[in-house]
């Protein structure tokens, strides 16, 4: 086919290279046909294997490099997921100092956040936020979980005027989380180590599911066998292959989500199978609560023992409004506290407020009420059951800075 | 769907690969083109297959219609209703706002205060590349460039066709319709090899090159107000490599998909960083396009074949034309007039622009893209001045992020995009150390897939 073209050389100067001789130039580029003497078996059999070592090795060494790139995560870290960031040691369990994995960075104290002193400089204000995963932080982006966001809104309320006259230059926050820290293990955390570093205000962000589990929590038990915080078998841990990990998220991010709903139910009915009759909780079990009640009061005892003032936050789910995936993330919720009914473990969470409530009242604590403030709040604030996106630890933030003002108003007469 | 997603490299594609080649008859290969074509278009939003469905059918029909009639009136009507109904589903999803907008400050300097509605319409991904088709295919049958076909399901492939459905090239029926006849006697192993090796260095391209470009271009232009003036440089020079590396990336891969189907899809970059003057320029930057604004815009408005005056006032008008198709902006029809003046200045002087060394033509037209891109780039005539400013005026600020990363990252792209062989240059036989080369570089493109963020192409918005 001829193509119609104007005279003169403007057409040339917009494109002078025709369809045709394009398709001719790429015509004549593809090879008449693979023309590779066929190898025989085993070559090949070896060249296919090279050469799917060889993709492994560029999947793993660009996943490294990007690691670092983006979170400044060692290439050569020994670090292999979340849990290796708790430590064990003669303390208890607390964040390990200085492990990085991804997004997750702790500081040289154990706490996740940016480098601080450990002593407290002259006019900074510390505050430690203490709890489980909620607390961590993890799908919020970097540094916008709720104890960084707090901490940005404290200082903006200090430039903007408040606690004038007080002697306050700076408000600290210390993220002392770690996922699944339990109340128990926080107490100790807070009798055994926190106490040197002289927080003001300890806010702890309870997690009453876990009252739920097989077992009432306990406090993690403390290893004093070890001097220091190196990790065994550490060579092992370095040439752990990122790649595994990566494949198997995004395999669990294309499923579909009917697909992981099923998986995770049968992983609880499995779990369900495995105890007698009667081993579920189908109602609340008040004996749970009573245990969750008692070890808060104990907890804000141990908190003033340390010398510092308590401020107790309730619990916030993505349940407090309804939600057009709510099955699918009870669901979800149930495969981690497989001996409760996902009814059960929302009716429990909400008596659990109730108990935080009242042993924070009877003890004269500011409580931030997170739980009241999501009942009212639009927006995509949760990530999933239980855990914030960045909106929703903003709005925890909100609620919690008013609490922590409030309660250094005891000690410091800081104007809310 | 992406090209650099999971589900299309490891579902769509697979699926649709397999099922092409276990057909047996032309007929059930275009019918599943088709089809593919269509769930990866609705996969982004199902209702606007409806839209695509609607204009395939509407120039399907014309073409019907210039195969029934000879005679000059109906063959018009064949040639103006179809036109003017797809120019007017392009211009309502994406200059309708546009148009009300302008009329709204036009008002206002007037000094009549009239509050014109601002409608709420999503722009359908790809719709200026599959509006070019389909008027295309209208225009070449009306002129007897090419013969309409009875086929409903080749012509539906060859609209829908996945490869190149959102992002171009902008495939005329001419060149791709013996493919399509010939479809079912094609030789799979002649194109396998080289559609791969061609998807994997687009592949790369887009997701090694132009995404880590993104990872400190985006932030520094999001805040371009705070960036000094060596980082507004670094900005807008990383932008430049994006773009490029983006936008041909997803044209290699287009191209490869096509060969894996045994389509041959004409290349639309060949090295434009290279170029040593405007013209030179326009025949390696998204050729697709360029011919086409040539052959259904330049020419019909009389070329250059008027005069010196009316070949300047053609030569702006398509390229001010064709910076509106990019987008629905003022921003876009300046660029696409600073084009116009480029070319027009390089016909009036070239001469004199030919003596210089080729060195400093190719640094000088270099800068000159550079400077159009900020106006492509900028959000609003403010943005663009202010960049323009800064860039020119010694202005104290901000750097980009991981400036020495920055740095050597655009190292890299420079030498590629104006140093090294682009991929029709490239020698991509199936010797083993290629084969290597290919498959350590399609791991590591599929690890930044995979642990990155979601990361679109830039060329999608058009």
């Amino acid at each position: 086919m001829s193509e119609i073209r104007a005279p003169g050389a403007i057409t040339e100067a917009l494109t002078p290279v025709s369809d045709a001789s394009l398709l001719n130039a790429q015509l004549a580029a593809i090879p008449a046909g693979v023309a590779i003497e066929a190898p025989r078996t085993l070559a090949r059999t070896a060249t296919g294997i090279g050469l799917a070592v060889l993709f492994l090795l560029s999947f793993e060494l660009t996943a490294r490099v990007q690691d670092w790139v983006r979170f400044r995560m060692p290439i050569l870290s020994p670090i292999t997921s979340e849990s290796d960031l708790m430590v064990r040691d003669a303390f208890g369990a607390h964040g390990r100092p200085g492990a990085q994995f991804r997004k997750w960075a702790m500081d040289s104290l154990g706490f996740r956040g940016p480098e601080v002193p450990a002593a407290k400089e002259p006019g900074t204000v510390r505050i430690v936020v203490t709890g489980a995963s909620e607390t961590f932080g993890l799908y919020e982006s970097p540094h916008r979980e709720f104890a960084r966001a707090l901490e940005d809104s404290l200082n903006a309320r200090l430039a903007a005027g408040a606690c004038a006259g007080s002697h306050l230059r700076r408000f600290e926050v210390l993220n002392d989380a770690l996922p699944g820290m339990s109340l128990p293990t926080v107490e100790q955390d807070i009798h055994n180590r926190l106490g040197r570093f002289a927080p003001d205000v300890i806010v702890y962000y309870p997690s009453p599911a876990q009252f739920l589990e097989d077992r009432v929590p306990f406090a993690t038990p403390r290893d004093t066998t070890r001097g220091s915080h190196d990790m065994p078998g550490a060579v092992r841990r370095i040439l752990h292959p990122r790649t595994f990990d990566i494949v198997r998220d995004e395999l669990k991010n294309l499923a579909p989500p009917v697909l992981l709903t099923w998986l995770r139910r049968r992983s609880a009915q499995a779990e369900q199978r495995r105890h007698p009759a009667g081993w579920q909780f189908t109602h609340v079990p008040r004996a749970r609560l009573d245990d969750y009640e008692a070890d808060l009061r104990e907890l804000i005892g141990v908190i003033r023992a340390a010398g510092a003032e308590p401020v107790i936050a309730t619990h916030a789910t993505a349940f407090e409004r309804p939600r057009s995936d709510s099955a699918a993330l009870v669901q979800a919720w149930e495969r981690y506290y497989p001996r409760a009914t996902g009814s059960t473990i929302i009716r429990f969470d909400d008596s659990a407020r109730a108990s935080s409530i009242r042993a924070a009242s009877d003890s004269g604590v500011v409580v931030a009420d997170v739980a009241a403030m999501f009942a009212h709040a639009d927006g995509d604030n949760f990530a999933d059951f239980v855990h914030f996106t960045d909106a929703g630890s903003a709005r925890v933030a909100e609620v919690m800075t008013p609490a922590a003002l409030r309660a250094l108003q005891l000690r410091h007469e800081c104007l809310p | 769907m992406l090209f650099n997603s999971a589900v299309f490299l490891f579902a769509f594609l697979p699926i649709a690969y397999t099922v092409f080649w276990g057909l047996r008859t032309t007929r059930s290969r275009h019918v599943w083109l088709a089809i593919t074509g269509y769930v990866f278009y609705g996969y982004w939003n199902p209702w606007f297959t409806l839209l695509m469905l609607f204009s395939t059918l509407v120039s399907y029909s014309a073409g019907l219609g210039f195969l029934r009639w000879s005679d000059a009136r109906h063959r018009k009507l064949c040639l103006v209703i179809p036109v003017t109904t797809d120019l007017a589903l392009l211009g309502f999803f994406k200059y309708a706002n546009f148009g009300l907008d302008t009329a709204q400050a036009t008002l206002h300097l007037l000094g009549m205060q009239v509050m014109l509605p601002h409608l709420n319409i999503i722009l359908p991904i790809g719709i200026s590349f599959y509006t070019f088709h389909t008027i295309s295919y209208i225009v070449d049958s009306y002129r007897g460039t090419i013969k309409p076909t009875r086929n409903f399901f080749e012509f539906a492939a060859y609209v829908s066709l996945f490869s190149q459905l959102v992002a171009g090239p902008i495939v005329r029926f001419r060149t791709i319709e013996a493919d399509l006849e010939a479809i079912g006697a094609t030789d799979r192993t002649r194109w396998l090899a080289r559609g791969v090796s061609f998807f994997i260095v687009g592949l790369v391209e887009k997701v090694v090159v132009a995404d880590s470009i993104a990872a400190f271009v985006d932030p520094a232009l999001s805040h371009y107000h705070l960036l000094s003036t060596v980082g507004a440089w670094l900005a807008m020079l990383g932008y430049t490599f994006q773009l490029y590396f983006d936008f041909s990336g997803y044209s290699t891969m287009a191209v490869g998909l096509g060969m894996m189907f045994g389509l041959r899809i004409p290349q639309n970059f060949n090295s434009p960083y290279k170029s040593l003057d405007p013209s030179e320029f326009w025949r390696r930057w998204h050729i697709s396009l360029s011919t086409c604004l040539r052959d259904y815009l330049y020419i019909p408005l009389g070329g250059n074949r008027h005069g010196e005056a009316q070949t300047y006032r053609n030569l702006m008008l398509t390229m001010v034309i064709g910076g509106l198709w990019h987008g629905a902006a003022w921003t876009f029809v300046v660029w696409g007039g600073y084009h116009g003046a480029l070319l027009a200045l390089h016909r009036k002087f070239g001469r004199g622009w030919d003596t210089m060394n080729a060195g400093v033509r190719q640094i000088a037209m270099f800068v000159l893209v550079v400077f159009g891109w900020v106006l492509f780039r900028a959000t609003s005539f403010g943005m663009a001045l202010s960049l323009f400013h800064t860039m020119l005026v010694p202005t104290n600020g901000a750097l980009v992020e991981q400036p020495v990363l920055a740095i050597g990252v655009l190292a890299i792209a420079a030498w590629w995009a104006m140093r090294g062989p682009n991929v029709y240059e490239m020698n991509l036989s199936l010797s083993l150390r290629r084969r290597a080369v290919l498959t350590a570089a399609f791991g590591a493109s599929l690890a930044l897939i995979i642990g990155s963020p979601f990361s679109p192409f830039l060329y999608f918005q058009f």
